[in-house]
């Protein structure tokens, strides 16, 4: 392993991940991993890396580094303007670095979430299979934390490579405008009638606390039939509870492993990635899927996906 | 042994709940993870993880159909053992109740109408068991707490707590592994570690587990707290 860059801004949250400790949520471990992982296979892709390899997740705010040796490196996900020796460098364009360079990231106008990909991967702590940084826990990546001013980043394998263009059309396209899918969940039913066809009809907006666990959505006052306390149950990435306040919580990647509000939705498998790239203010609307639907979207996504993302979207 | 009667419902496009109904906590909790822990090797299964009473399965539709995911969840059910089996491990925990250790304690015993002494000698006497892993890593959800002793959670959950705080709610105790926001109400702290990433098994407690809880004093706190760091 050889120090590949140095951080000089360390950015808003910038983190090394990689596609997660699927299979450790018996042990109260969350999956963690890139929060789009679709974005970031893109730019692993696009350095011919194994869709799963550590790159770094920078949030709204992108850091700056300095690079101490030859690198091929890829940019995927929310455009963040990042600049190459002060020269534009383009969103999911590969380009070849040399000790001494500077890629300054700036903010992302749409979208939340940018991912540095270096040919090879990006070395850190492992725990459970896993480099993903757990911060809550301090798990994984570089001391379990986000980065900070002078951190080093080091590869974990050859750090140039050949370089492909994945198709343009796989691209996410990002606004402050989201569409996703979701299945009912066990506790659908403790809606109210008018409150069910609220939650799949209204345009909910992405509330202040948004982050990696999950986020708050700001819209019409949800009401749940009065019932006991339910037992702390499991909940996943892409599952919506509807705590007492009414205001449903859409889990992310961090999302803790059982719950004890009612699961009143689950954001299909295929659309779970753009959960990632919704930030504070954004819209969003859940459509109904039933679960067959949403198991013949994944199958179709995932072949047009499969050399992006060669495991589908259920792991 | 009570029989397990239980209900399955869909949880996403890949997924089944099964509700657990048992009658006995410890029992049902159990069963829970048995299922769990026999289900989550299997070919097609992505994941299987308990709740307290309820058990998911999650599967790739590519390798397993829907309909044989359930079967194989239903089986699972079926043949689960439902019993209080010996506990495998037992740990003791050593917690310095009250005061700044457990800030909740003197409103608890008011609520409860018992002093805070007969808090820390009833829940201290109990033998719990490990009902499941989940929220964080290592935190461990104990039952039963005595009848005597159960509250609801805070109206307001707090946005700090240190690692090792001990909290009840419910039917239920647990010791918080990390400094994490929470819940629960809390009586006292532990400065045994619960959670160790760096170590070689990192995570103390196990499903099914027997738990005690030793009230130490704070000099005895602190000289385990230096001794653990």
């Amino acid at each position: 392993m050889s120090v590949i860059a140095k951080i000089t801004k360390p950015g808003l949250m910038t983190t090394l991940q990689d596609m997660g400790r699927a299979g450790s949520r018996h042990l109260g471990v969350p999956l963690s991993g890139a929060a789009d992982p679709l974005s970031f296979a893109l730019a692993n892709a696009a350095l011919c890396n194994e869709p799963s390899v550590p790159a770094l997740e920078c949030t709204l705010q992108g850091p700056s580094l300095r690079f101490l040796a030859t690198a091929t490196i890829a940019l995927a996900g929310a455009d963040m303007n990042a600049q190459l020796n002060g020269a534009a460098l383009p969103i999911n364009e590969t380009a070849r670095v040399k000790d001494g360079d500077e890629l300054v990231l700036g903010t992302a106008k749409t979208g939340a979430r940018c991912y540095i990909a270096v040919a090879g991967g990006f070395a850190g702590d492992t725990f459970l299979g896993s480099v993903s940084t757990y911060a809550q826990a301090a798990l994984g990546g570089i001391e379990g934390r986000t980065l900070k001013a002078g951190d080093r980043l080091l590869s974990a394998g050859e750090t140039t490579g050949s370089a492909r263009t994945p198709s343009a059309a796989l691209y996410p396209w990002l606004t402050h405008e989201f569409f996703l899918r979701a299945t009912t969940a066990p506790e659908t039913g403790q809606l109210s009638p008018e409150s069910l066809k609220q939650f799949f009809s209204a345009r909910w907006t992405v509330s202040r606390r948004a982050d990696r666990m999950g986020l708050k959505l700001e819209g019409p006052s949800l009401s749940l039939a009065r019932t006991p306390p339910m037992a702390s149950s499991p909940v996943f990435p892409g599952t919506v509870q509807c705590p007492p306040d009414g205001a449903p919580f859409l889990l992310s990647c961090d999302a803790q492993t059982v719950g004890g509000y009612p699961r009143i939705a689950q954001v299909i498998a295929a659309d779970l990635h753009l959960v990632g790239q919704m930030r504070p203010g954004d819209h969003l609307w859940l459509r109904q899927t039933e679960e067959a639907e949403a198991r013949d979207i994944a199958q179709k996504k995932a072949a047009l996906l499969a050399d992006i993302l060669p495991g589908g979207f259920f792991r | 042994m009570s029989a397990l009667s239980f209900e399955v419902s869909a949880f996403g496009e890949a997924g089944w709940l099964v509700q657990l109904q048992g009658g006995d906590m410890v029992a049902t909790a159990l069963a829970a993870n048995a299922i769990a822990d026999r289900l989550r090797p299997l070919k097609g299964v992505t994941d299987c993880v308990a709740g307290i009473d309820s058990v998911v399965l999650r599967f790739d539709p590519c390798v397993l159909s829907p309909q044989d995911a359930r079967k194989m969840l239903e089986t699972a059910v079926k043949e689960a053992p439902h019993d209080k089996a010996a506990p495998k491990t037992k740990i003791a925990i050593p917690v310095c109740y009250g005061g700044e250790f457990g800030p909740d304690l003197s409103a608890l015993a008011k609520r409860l109408s018992l002093s805070e002494k007969e808090i820390i000698k009833q829940h201290s006497a109990q033998k719990y068991r490990v009902l499941t892993i989940g929220f964080a890593p290592g935190f461990a959800y104990l039952g039963p707490l005595p009848e005597s002793l159960r509250t609801s959670r805070l109206e307001s959950p707090r946005a700090h707590l240190p690692a090792g705080a001990v909290g009840i709610a419910g039917a239920m105790t647990g010791v918080y592994p990390l400094a994490s926001p929470g819940g629960w109400p809390l009586i006292g702290r532990t400065p045994k570690k619960l959670f160790d990433a760096k170590a070689e098994t990192p995570f103390l407690f196990e499903p099914g587990g027997e738990v005690t809880f030793t009230p130490v004093s704070e000099e005895e706190f602190a000289r385990m707290e230096a001794a653990a760091s």
